[in-house]
C-alpha cells in the first residue's frame, strides 16, 4: 500500500465513472457503427511498472498494437494501448463502413483504435467536468518484444501506474479487442483529488 | 405506507446514488445487494414492492435477475439503471418485464418522475 | 471548473475584435495548414501556410467543395472519416507512414527529397459553435523531412543487414547467415519431409597459392572461384564461405544423385577456368564432399559433419575430385 493506491471508496467510484463512461461510449459506438457493441466489466489495478511488463507479458502473442497518449486539465493523463490478436482484425473496414480497397490494414487498425479510445476518454472525461486532448495514434513496430521495449521507453520515469483494461467485443463481426489505460504516478494523484470531490457530494 | 424496496448494483457509489433519489420515508425499508444472487435470494425471502436493478455486474447480471424473477413468478416492479443503454439492451430488458430503463449516472427528477408515471409515488 | 479554460473575469481582457484580429494573424504565421470545412463538405476558412502552398487565391475556395478545390481527395473515404469525426466528436487522425498525402502540395525541399508531393500528418477535429457540432477543423503539417530521414534510415538499416550477413571478400554469404540459413532448411526438410543436401568444397593448394603470388593472388583466387561456382549454382541454392578458402553450399530438395552431379560440374567447372592474376595464368582446382540428410541425422551438424569427412576424403584422394559421404567407410565416418 502506497501513496498512489487507490482506497475502497476511490476505487468503487472510478470503476462507477469507467461504467458509466463504457455505456454511454458504447451507445455512441454503436450508433455509428451500426451493430451492437458487448460490454464487460472493467479492471483497474494499481500496479508497479516492473510488473507492467510482466502483465502485459500474455500480450506479446498480440499481432498488433496501437498507442495513443491523451491529456487533459488538472494534471490528467495517460496513455491508451489497443492490443489485437490475429483473429479480432478481419473486418475491420467493413465495420468501419469502408470498402477494404479505400484503406490499408494498419489504417484500419489505427482508425478503429482511435476512435474506441477517443469516444470512450472523451466521454469520461465530460463526467468529471474535464475535457482530453490526444496525440496521433500509432502503430507500434510489429517486430517481437516490441511492447516490452515501448513500455520500458514510456514507464522510464515512473514506478508506478494505474492500469485500466477494458475489453470491446462486436460480435457481429467477431470483432475483439482490448483497450489497456495506463496512467503514470503523478497524474493518479490528480485522479484521486479528483474522485475525492466526487465522493465529497455523498 | 412506504414500499419495500430493494437496490442491486456492484458499486456502492451508484446504490448512495439511487438512495437519494428516493423518499426519505422510504428509507427505512429498504435494502441492497450487490450482486445478482443476493438479488434473487432477498427476493426470494422478502417481498419485495419495487427492486432497481443494475446490468452490468459479475456473476449473475441484471439480465439474470430479470430471467430468475419470471422464472419464480415474483411480483415486484422493477427499474432497470445502467450504464448499457445500447438500443437493443433497453428492448431487452423491456422484453424481460422491467417497467422502465433508466440510465446511469441517476438524476433524482428523472426516478421521481418515472415513479409517478407507474403509481408508485 | 475553476481551472478550465474560461478566461477569469479582468478589465485586462481584450475585445473581441482585438482577439479575433490576433488569432488570424496568430493562424496566417503557423507552419501547419488549417484549413475549416461545415458538415456539407464546403470550405469556410483555411489560412495563409495552405493557401500559399496551394498557389490558389480565396475566392477560388472558400464556399467551395473541399472536392472540388482538392479533387485529389479518396472523397468517399474523407466523407465516411469526417462523419464520423461529427458523430463522435472525437479527433480523427491521417499519418504519412499510412497515407503518405492527403492534399497534393508542392514541398519546400524539391531537390533533397524524391516524393513529388508534401509528406503530411494531419488532424481533423471536431469544433463545437454554439453548442452544435457543425465544423471540422482539419490541421495539416508538413512532414516531408521526417519521412525523407526515415527513408534513409530504412535504406541504411537494409544496408547494414545485408553487410552483417555478406562476406566482405567474396560477397557471397558469411559462416554465420550461411549456418543460420542451414538451420532453417534442415527444420524445413524435417517438417515437410524433404530431401536435403550440402557441398563443401576446399580450394586446392591454397598454400602454396599464397607462397607463390601473395595474399592478394590468394584472395584473388577466392574472388573468382566463388564467381565461377555460383554460375554453375541453382537459384534455390545458398553458397557461403565457410571459412578460409573452405565454401559450403546448402541443396534444398535436393537428393544425393542431384548433389553429386552439380558437385561433378562444380569441380569440372573450376578446373577447366584458368583465374587471371597481374601477368600469372592460374590454374585451379577443387576438392568437394557431398553429403545429404539421413533419417538418422539428429541435426544439421551432422550434416556438416558427414560432407566435411568426405571433403577430406577427396583431398586424401589426390584432389580435384568429389567424394560421396555416403562412401565413407563406418570408421571414417565416425572419426
Amino acid at each position: 500500500m502506497n501513496a498512489f493506491h487507490l482506497t475502497e471508496d476511490q476505487q468503487d467510484c472510478l470503476q462507477e465513472l469507467i461504467n458509466v463512461a463504457m455505456g454511454q461510449a458504447s451507445d455512441q459506438l454503436a450508433r455509428y457503427l451500426d451493430t451492437f457493441v458487448y460490454l464487460k466489466v472493467p479492471s483497474i489495478e494499481s500496479i508497479s511498472t516492473s510488473s507492467l511488463t510482466q502483465t502485459l507479458d500474455d500480450k506479446e502473442s498480440a499481432v498488433a498494437i496501437v498507442s495513443q497518449g491523451f491529456f487533459g486539465y488538472e494534471g490528467i493523463r495517460g496513455e491508451a494501448l489497443l492490443v489485437y490478436q490475429d483473429e479480432d482484425s478481419g473486418r475491420i473496414a467493413d465495420l468501419l463502413g469502408y470498402e477494404p480497397d479505400e484503406l490499408s490494414h494498419d489504417e484500419q487498425l489505427i482508425d478503429i483504435s482511435s476512435i474506441l479510445t477517443t469516444t470512450f476518454l472523451n466521454v469520461f472525461a465530460s463526467q468529471i467536468d474535464n475535457q482530453m486532448s490526444y496525440n496521433a495514434p500509432k502503430l507500434l513496430p510489429s517486430a517481437q518484444n516490441s511492447l516490452s521495449e515501448h513500455l520500458q521507453q514510456m514507464t522510464f520515469s515512473w514506478d508506478f501506474a494505474l492500469k485500466v483494461n477494458i475489453n470491446y467485443q462486436v460480435t457481429d463481426y467477431s470483432f475483439n479487442c482490448n483497450m489497456i489505460l495506463l496512467i503514470p504516478e503523478t497524474a493518479i494523484m490528480n485522479i484521486k483529488k479528483v474522485i475525492d470531490r466526487i465522493l465529497e457530494d455523498f | 405506507m412506504s414500499p419495500a424496496v430493494l437496490i442491486c448494483d456492484d458499486s456502492n457509489m451508484a446504490r448512495k446514488q439511487v438512495l437519494r433519489s428516493l423518499p426519505e420515508s422510504w428509507h427505512d425499508n429498504l435494502q441492497t445487494a450487490t450482486n445478482g444472487v443476493e438479488a434473487l435470494t432477498i427476493l426470494r425471502a422478502s417481498n419485495i414492492d419495487i427492486l432497481f436493478l443494475d446490468l452490468t455486474m459479475p456473476g449473475i447480471d441484471g439480465v439474470g435477475v430479470l430471467q430468475g424473477i419470471q422464472k419464480l413468478n415474483i411480483e415486484c416492479s422493477v427499474f432497470v439503471i445502467s450504464a448499457d443503454i445500447q438500443p437493443e439492451m433497453q428492448s431487452k430488458v423491456l422484453a424481460l418485464g422491467a417497467k422502465a430503463f433508466l440510465q446511469k449516472p441517476i438524476k433524482a427528477e428523472r426516478l421521481t418522475q418515472e415513479l409517478q408515471q407507474h403509481g408508485l409515488l | 471548473m475553476s481551472n478550465t479554460n474560461e478566461s477569469a473575469p479582468s478589465t485586462t481582457s481584450l475585445p473581441s475584435d482585438v482577439v479575433s484580429s490576433i488569432t488570424n494573424q496568430v493562424s496566417d504565421q503557423l507552419n501547419t495548414g488549417v484549413l475549416v470545412v461545415d458538415r456539407d463538405f464546403k470550405v469556410v476558412m483555411w489560412n495563409r501556410f495552405i493557401q500559399v502552398h496551394a498557389n490558389k487565391s480565396s475566392e477560388e475556395v472558400v464556399g467551395r467543395l473541399i472536392f472540388d478545390v482538392f479533387p485529389e481527395l479518396p472523397q468517399r473515404w474523407f466523407e465516411r472519416k469526417l462523419s464520423g469525426v461529427l458523430q463522435l466528436n472525437t479527433p480523427s487522425f491521417s499519418s504519412w507512414e499510412q497515407r503518405h498525402h492527403l492534399f497534393e502540395l508542392p514541398h519546400t525541399r524539391p531537390i533533397t527529397t524524391d516524393s513529388e508531393f508534401m509528406a503530411q500528418n494531419c488532424t481533423f477535429l471536431p469544433l463545437d459553435v454554439a453548442g452544435e457540432h457543425s465544423y471540422i477543423c482539419i490541421l495539416i503539417e508538413d512532414v516531408t523531412d521526417v519521412c525523407h530521414y526515415q527513408g534513409q534510415l530504412q535504406k541504411t538499416l537494409k544496408e547494414l543487414a545485408l553487410i552483417s550477413r555478406i562476406d566482405g571478400l567474396t560477397q557471397i554469404f558469411n559462416r554465420r547467415h550461411w549456418q543460420e540459413s542451414l538451420e532453417q532448411e534442415y527444420a524445413k526438410a524435417r517438417r515437410h519431409n524433404k530431401k536435403l543436401a550440402l557441398i563443401m568444397l576446399d580450394l586446392d593448394h591454397f598454400k602454396k597459392l599464397n607462397d607463390n603470388y601473395g595474399h592478394q593472388g590468394g584472395d584473388k583466387a577466392l574472388i573468382d572461384v566463388t564467381q565461377i561456382v555460383k554460375s554453375v549454382l541453382r537459384i534455390e541454392d545458398v553458397f557461403g564461405r565457410y571459412g578460409g578458402e573452405e565454401f559450403a553450399i546448402i541443396l534444398p530438395e535436393t537428393d544425393i544423385q542431384g548433389a553429386l552431379d552439380l558437385a561433378q560440374r562444380v569441380c569440372n567447372t573450376v578446373a577447366k577456368t584458368p583465374v587471371l592474376f597481374q601477368e600469372h595464368i592460374i590454374q585451379l582446382s577443387v576438392s568437394i564432399g557431398v553429403s545429404q540428410l539421413s533419417d538418422n541425422d539428429t541435426s544439421y551438424e551432422k550434416l556438416i559433419a558427414n560432407a566435411d569427412a568426405a571433403l577430406y576424403q577427396a583431398k586424401a584422394n589426390g584432389r580435384n575430385q568429389v567424394f560421396n559421404a555416403l562412401d565413407l567407410s563406418d570408421e571414417s565416418l565416425s572419426a
